[in-house]
């Protein structure tokens, strides 16, 4: 992630937040925060804790961000590219803020013609291939919840619309057959599937390792009349560095009602 | 099925109440950005480093980061990490922890560092990883903290043995791991017990002759990969006394050890300059030291004592003080006096008396004027240490003192002082380890210890990384005493100042004999005649010295990399 790229998130973030900036140049920003987003971000729940009792002013904290350290060389100010921890706190709490959608597209639908829209379930994954190694794929995946249609790079398509969140003036929303429950269970099945055709020769691998391991450590025993207690200690922690595990997890998703040629 | 897939279903209960309730729904914008941010913090791939381009403010060296690179993808995250002196095991160290959290591997770690390095782990850890890391001062930090930095005496210790036995670590760090070489201390049994799930040992002596050190740290990181105790003991003790000897042992070191050496890092090192300064004793000087060593040949006397003859010997050579110090010591612990011993101590006690001078002092003296910047003073007696003080102050020095028994803050401080406002450090032993001085260049040696390996931690003090001078150190040798001979030795028979340790690691794993120290500690007090004391010398330099050309053309020994 580049400079320019980081200051365009942080502007992104704190707007979409309802936040006003005080100033905003090229590498500097100073974001006056809002109550909300103050008890998200800045870790002072006494504060808050203390104004609730006490019934007094919140007085929100405002924040200067510098993307340009060598454009404000002076300026006092959190310095934020990709590994500083105030940009992870940003990504985790847009991950938290954001985790639900409903949408509607706007296609301007000219006036006395209906337009009908047809309802889908929008997840976005993470797939996480762990042992003592990681790998993450991310899958985006739209289910038409009407005839259980599914598509791929779902998101990305959505991201080229036109999109509200209220219902657009003469459109209208076909009922759903499946339900979202539902329409989650196929999804699931389906990326399991895929995962299982999969080449797996990393987890063999792990295990194999896991395997060499573990007879490295009976070969040390052998011959002791009495296990010491350390043993279960290491066979508990090489079976958490070595076993294969996929885990799937939702990063966010959501009902979208598009047209009929949307997809 | 190799791998159990599982999948995270808690998304799908929010989704259930949001659409029941109408609402709320997040907007647009930011469920966009959610996407945009988790798809950067994606880990796109088994191997490879993500680390690097999180910390844009560190440049890690070409060999740093390739000892993170080979432990992550093929040592399975446990390695013995023994890169020489001043090679920044730290960052390395740093750099695997900050991959494994980044890859969602390790969540909670904890390193145990000596005392005297807790914060300034804490401290880097912090601003050059951003990693939270606490140094532990209260007992809660053990549960509330995810990374702790430890000094393993205090963990070892309820009620922290027993919290920390309960959590559960991902990954283990220890610094100077080579103190937990004898697997029948209370500290190897502690870390024995911790769960390992990836495990570093950071040490920049690992292998010494003893082919049991290297079993007991093997075996305490990897449990098995040498063998049984048993099995491993009858198969190499008998053939081969040194790791070097036997190529199986020697490859399945390497596959837990990587070793890098100043040479293989392909930087620019400033040089070492070496020079020895003989120092004529003083009238009074020579009678103590000769008063002292004829004790030799005395019958009982001294020699009974748990005091040695060579201890006295070495003390005279750096201070009337020091001598003293250790007299009254003897004094106090004698437990039935006996006339004969308490007239031979006051009689040495006497001829302390009449000295007026140090020779080494007047010599450091003129040197530090000369060489008129920083200095550090290395000296093996703490007597000696608070004379130098008093003496330099005397003559308008500035100077602090440095003890391996201050406490953290107090190092901390010293450090400070002695950049800021010092012109001279003077250090004991034990201080040496762990401090960082490399705004400093020059060091004298005031005495000398026996152990090459402590020398080159004293040398290893002031060249580094970062540092941008020549480095220059000054021996100090009293002529025609044992600090002579020892010097001669050490430094013109087998060159060791401008040889750095990896080298001498070769050479004294070639001699099969013991430690160096232990040696020299034998011909001294042994030896019934000075004429014997050099022929002894001799042959051990000779053996050095072939166990070098022995060495001569071979492709990397056993501490290298493959």
């Amino acid at each position: 992630m580049q400079q320019p790229e980081i200051h365009d998130f942080l502007i992104r973030y704190f707007s979409s937040n309802g936040c006003d900036f005080e100033e905003s140049l090229p590498g500097k920003l100073t974001v006056q925060l809002t109550e909300e987003l103050d008890r998200e971000l800045t870790n002072r729940p006494f504060y808050w804790h203390y104004l609730e009792k006490t019934g007094g002013i919140p007085n929100p904290m405002k924040l200067t961000f510098l993307t340009d350290r060598e454009a404000f060389p002076d300026e006092k100010g959190e310095f934020i590219h990709f590994g500083s921890p105030r940009l992870h706190q940003l990504f985790t709490s847009a991950k938290k803020l954001a985790g639900y959608v409903r949408l509607y597209e706007n296609n301007g639908t000219p006036a006395g013609q209906q337009t009908p829209l047809l309802p889908w379930l929008c997840v976005n994954l993470k797939i996480s291939y762990q042992c003592d190694r990681k790998r993450d794929v991310y899958q985006s995946i739209g289910l038409q919840l009407i005839n259980g249609r599914m598509v791929s790079d779902f998101h990305e398509r959505l991201v080229e619309m036109n999109l509200t969140p209220k219902i657009p003036d003469y459109s209208f929303t076909l009922s759903p057959l499946i339900l979202p429950k539902s329409g989650l269970a196929r999804i699931q099945n389906l990326l399991k599937e895929g995962i299982r055709k999969e080449d797996h020769s990393w987890a063999e691998d792990a295990r194999k390792r896991w395997q060499e391991d573990l007879d490295l450590l009976d070969h040390f025993y052998e011959g002791n009349e009495e296990m010491p207690e350390s043993l279960e200690t290491e066979k508990t922690a090489l079976k958490e560095q070595y076993e294969p595990k996929i885990n799937i997890s939702v990063i966010n998703g959501g009902l979208f009602y598009l047209t009929g040629t949307a997809i | 099925m190799t791998a159990q897939i599982h999948f995270d279903s808690s998304w799908q209960d929010g989704l259930a109440d949001r659409v029941s309730n109408d609402g709320p729904w997040a907007n647009w914008d930011l469920f966009k950005l959610a996407v945009e941010a988790e798809k950067q913090t994606l880990i796109p791939d088994f191997e490879g480093l993500q680390a690097p381009g999180r910390l844009p403010q560190l440049t890690p060296l070409p060999h740093q980061l390739e000892v993170a690179k080979r432990v992550v993808e093929h040592m399975n995250g446990k390695a013995i990490l023994a890169d020489e002196v001043g090679l920044g095991k730290t960052i390395e160290a740093g750099l695997i922890l900050k991959e494994y959290m980044i890859r969602g591997l390790v969540k909670k770690a904890l390193i145990l560092v000596p005392a005297s390095l807790v914060s300034q782990w804490a401290a880097e850890l912090n601003s050059k990883f951003y990693i939270p890391a606490a140094a532990q001062r209260k007992s809660y930090v053990w549960e509330q903290c995810d990374v702790v930095v430890s000094s393993i005496d205090t963990a070892k210790r309820n009620p922290h043995r027993d919290i920390i036995y309960k959590q559960d670590y991902d990954l283990v760090i220890i610094d100077e791991a080579h103190k937990l070489k004898n697997n029948k201390t209370k500290n190897y049994e502690f870390v024995q017990s911790l769960k390992k799930k990836f495990c570093l040992l950071l040490t920049a002596t690992p292998i010494q002759n003893r082919i049991e050190e290297i079993f007991n740290l093997v075996s305490l990181l990897k449990p098995g990969h040498l063998g049984s105790e048993s099995a491993f003991f009858e198969k190499y003790k008998k053939a081969a006394r040194s790791v070097h000897d036997d190529d199986h042992l020697r490859d399945l070191v390497n596959k837990v050890m990587i070793r890098n050496r100043r040479g293989d890092t392909g930087i620019e090192w400033t040089k070492r300059h070496v020079e020895t300064i003989p120092i004529t004793f003083t009238t009074e000087e020579r009678e103590l030291y000769d008063a002292i060593s004829s004790m030799r040949h005395e019958a009982g006397g001294l020699t009974s004592s748990q005091f040695s003859l060579i201890t006295l010997q070495r003390e005279a050579c750096s201070s009337r003080e020091a001598v003293y110090f250790t007299l009254r010591n003897m004094l106090e612990r004698q437990e039935t006096k006996s006339q004969a011993y308490e007239d031979l101590i006051g009689d040495l006690i006497r001829k302390i008396e009449r000295i007026s001078t140090n020779s080494k002092a007047e010599k450091a003296l003129e040197l530090i004027r000369k060489i008129n910047d920083k200095v550090i003073i290395f000296t093996e007696y703490r007597a000696t240490q608070l004379y130098l003080q008093w003496f330099l102050r005397q003559h308008g020095i500035t100077s602090v003192p440095f003890r391996g028994g201050f406490k953290r803050g107090k190092k901390d401080w010293m450090k400070e002082l002695f950049e800021k406002k010092a012109q001279v450090l003077i250090a004991t032993e034990a201080g040496g380890e762990g401090i960082n001085l490399q705004f400093c260049s020059s060091i004298i040696n005031f005495d000398l210890p026996w152990n090459p390996m402590r020398l080159e931690q004293r040398i290893g003090r002031i060249h580094r990384l970062g540092q941008k001078k020549d480095v220059e150190i000054y021996n100090f040798a009293i002529k025609n005493t044992v600090e002579e001979h020892v010097l001669k030795l050490l430094y013109e028979k087998i060159d060791l100042f401008e040889k750095v340790i990896g080298e001498l690691d070769d050479i004294l794993t070639r001699l099969e004999l013991g430690s160096v120290e232990e040696h020299l500690a034998d011909i001294f007090s042994q030896s019934g005649s000075e004429g014997e004391m050099k022929i002894k010398l001799d042959n051990l330099s000779a053996m050095v010295k072939f166990a070098e050309d022995m060495k001569g053309g071979e492709p990397r020994a056993a501490t290298g990399n493959p």
